[in-house]
């Protein structure tokens, strides 16, 4: 029994909240500095063979959804639960004695003055509310208090943070996230939700030196009741980065873009199919599913530098070219830069790409606690300033025999820096 | 308007520099008149440095916070701004002597980063980008300030009794209460940074906390000073322990500033 109630109490004890703290600072440092969610063969060429293995082991390569991580997580939760709630009862007492006069006599003062003859004077030079006159332990004296409710600071932050782990834990348990992309008139469905989106316009702002003001896509999305023929539920909005758009229970983010071109293949001069590629797609040829041509990269302004390889001079369609490559059962049979214009014939085979247009690419989240973290955050905040802003304070003066009063003040956490404020307060007084 | 933030910032450095020899004359001849002079050549510089801020935000038609430079010569604003609070709030000019250098330091740094004004990537056209950078500010400052407090508080020790040092620096009781103050101060900024920063992560990027290297070791920093303040409440634990808490947490703020845009790869490398 002896050792359960130890480890219960080690486990609420805030030398264990210090510990874990200390293990989530290293495991932060860990997870930054190790490159997160590599290949075993990506360390093992970056580092070595033996750190490739330990980094696999140790989950340092998903270091902050490894297993370690959320225990220690997990933990301070605890620790923070156990120490909240086995505080609240003293908090609680804590609070009312705070304006309880009797409950201050007898306790060491933080600060105190004799030989004071207009006590009410000192406590309105230390901004102290009123006085009131109370009966305590058979004698009266003049009582003062205020901000008892900083006592509650730290409790605040804990809860604070505790509501803000549990949004966040939640969060990346139960949010769904997508990202779709296409050019305009294209309709894409959002994964398995039911949801299509359909890109109706995007346009990249750019300004006169040609860096980008914003991206802009106007999105329509629907989901077909079932039955189809009946009319779609759908909403539409204009996003932007920085300007995200609520629809149909998901919010949509303009995250990035890139190009697409159109890309026509011809068999024997016979158009044989069309399509609007990104970069980094590929297309199948209809008739012949063995032949696959992939859009490797996008140049708008091509040039080929000595040395650098292919790269574009600027983000204008001033030179465009396209780099391809094209397999036939699997096996690159070649690759190589296409200039406006050009063809590709591979036998009976023409494939031309042309029409280049920036593509968009959309976010697309649905996290229903992102609010519980934001709560927790700002209840975070409000612990702390009530911690370190709102000192609790009591003053009270007794009178002695002689007619003249002693004043004493309880000011928690301003210690000996508090002092000399309440003796000028208090020596005022005396000057007068 | 660039031209005038130019010639400022040149006085402005100039004027930190004197205020920093003048502190350090003082502790050297131990003449209240010089401490003086030295706090008024700190406002002045701090006026001007606002002057330069203000120009520098009309001049490029933004909040001028954006790019390493203008981070770097805020930050040395912040660090001049909460020195200059704490060395008056608490009459403790010995506190400038060391508060100075470091903010020299910093914004030595900024002269050395480029003032070219570019326009802003369609990311960083927030208004919670303002929110985060200049709470980011006092409290980068606030933390500066416990940094050279807590040097102070390790070397107080071996003030003879009597000296100089021994009269002009507050005991270590009040040292203590007095980084304290500051590490409050900090603390509860950077909280508010942090938040608005994943405010503006969500509208931006669609995603609240991403584990970037810049978020991660802010938060690394903010623990750091969490268990500052826990050690604090620790009988055994406080005072000294405490302390070298307080100096690796500015350290952290100076990595999280400076190294992780150097060495971590993340959305928050101003390209
Ligand atoms: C991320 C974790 C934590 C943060 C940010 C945090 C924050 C704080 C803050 C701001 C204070 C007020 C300090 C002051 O007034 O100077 C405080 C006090 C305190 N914390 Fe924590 N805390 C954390 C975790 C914990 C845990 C897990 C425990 C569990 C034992 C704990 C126990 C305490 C205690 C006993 C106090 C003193 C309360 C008082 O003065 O009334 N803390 N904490």
């Amino acid at each position: 029994m002896e050792v359960v109630k130890k480890i219960w109490k080690f486990l609420s004890s805030m030398t264990f909240a210090i510990l874990l703290l200390g293990l989530l600072v290293v495991a932060c440092a860990v997870g930054s500095f190790v490159t997160q969610g590599q290949t075993y063969e990506w360390y093992a060429a970056t580092y070595s063979e033996t750190a490739a293995a330990w980094i696999v082991a140790l989950h340092l390569d998903d270091a902050f959804h490894s297993w370690w991580f959320i225990a220690i997580t997990a933990f301070l939760c605890a620790n923070l639960l156990l120490c909240n709630v086995l505080r609240l009862g003293s908090l609680i007492r804590r609070t009312k004695a705070a304006n309880d006069a009797a409950s201050y006599l007898g306790t060491e003062p933080d600060a105190s003055a004799s030989g004071i003859s207009d006590p009410e004077g000192v406590f309105h030079r230390l901004r102290m509310p009123k006085p009131k006159r109370v009966e305590a332990n058979g004698k009266t004296i003049l009582f003062s208090a205020k901000n008892r409710a900083g006592l509650w600071g730290a409790w605040v932050c804990h809860l604070g943070i505790l509501l803000l782990i549990l949004g966040f834990g939640l969060g990346q348990m139960t949010k769904k996230e997508f990202t779709v992309y296409g050019v305009p008139g294209q309709e894409k469905p959002i994964a398995d939700t039911g949801l299509t989106l359909r890109i109706d316009d995007f346009r990249v702002a750019l300004r006169e030196d040609e860096t980008v003001e914003q991206y802009t896509a106007d999105i329509t999305v629907f989901r077909m009741p079932q039955g189809s023929t009946s009319v779609p539920d759908q909403q539409s909005a204009t996003i932007s980065v920085n300007h995200p758009g609520r629809l149909l229970g998901m919010t949509f983010y303009q995250n990035a873009t890139g190009w697409a071109a159109q890309v026509d293949v011809w068999k024997a001069e016979q158009p044989l199919q069309s399509e609007i590629l990104c970069a980094g797609e590929y297309l199948t040829v209809r008739d012949l599913p063995e032949l696959v041509v992939f859009f490797n990269a996008f140049y708008p302004d091509y040039a080929l530098v000595p040395g650098e390889g292919p790269k574009t001079l600027s983000s204008s369609l001033k030179n465009p070219a396209y780099l391809y490559s094209v397999y036939y059962r699997g096996e690159m049979i070649g690759m190589n830069v296409l200039m406006a214009g050009e063809k590709l014939t591979i036998d009976d085979y023409t494939v031309t790409f042309s029409a280049p247009q920036n593509y968009t690419l959309i976010q697309i989240k649905r996290d229903s606690f992102t609010w519980l973290a934001f709560v927790g955050g700002i209840v975070t905040m409000l612990g702390l300033l009530l911690a370190f802003y709102l000192f609790p304070q009591a003053v009270w003066a007794e009178q002695a025999d002689d007619g003249t009063w002693t004043v004493h003040d309880h000011c928690r956490k301003r210690g000996t820096l508090y002092r000399e404020t309440f003796l000028q307060a208090a020596s005022k007084n005396e000057k007068e | 308007m660039l031209q005038v933030e130019n010639t400022l910032f040149t006085i402005v450095m100039l004027l930190y520099f004197a205020a920093m020899i003048l502190y350090f004359t003082y502790l050297a001849i131990k003449k209240d008149l010089l401490s003086k002079i030295a706090i008024g050549l700190q406002i002045a510089g701090l006026v001007l440095h606002t002057a330069a801020l203000i120009c520098r935000g009309i001049g490029a038609g933004r909040l001028p916070l954006t790019n390493q430079y203008e981070f770097a010569t805020a930050f040395a604003w912040g660090l001049c701004l909460v020195s200059l609070i704490f060395i008056l709030r608490f009459r403790f000019p010995v506190l400038g002597a060391f508060a100075a250098p470091v903010t020299f330091l910093v914004i030595g740094y900024a002269a050395m980063q480029s003032k070219d004004v570019h326009e802003l990537m369609p990311a960083l056209q927030s208004n919670w980008l303002g929110f985060h950078v200049s709470t980011a500010i006092i409290a980068y400052g606030a933390f500066g300030v416990s940094f050279v407090l807590s040097i102070l508080f390790l070397l107080r020790d071996r003030a003879k009794e009597g000296s100089f040092f021994d009269q002009h620096i507050p005991n270590r009781e009040k040292l203590d209460l007095i980084s304290y103050r500051s590490v409050a101060l900090g603390l509860l900024f950077l909280t508010f940074t942090i938040i608005t920063g994943a405010i503006w992560a969500e509208r931006a990027w669609g995603s609240y906390w991403s584990w970037d290297p810049k978020e991660t070791w802010s938060l690394v920093t903010w623990i750091i000073y969490a268990i500052y303040l826990h050690l604090r409440i620790r009988r055994g634990w406080r005072g000294k322990t405490a302390a070298i808490f307080a100096i690796v947490g500015f350290v952290c703020v100076i990595f999280t500033y400076i190294g992780v845009n150097t060495f971590l790869p993340g959305v928050h490398s101003y390209k």
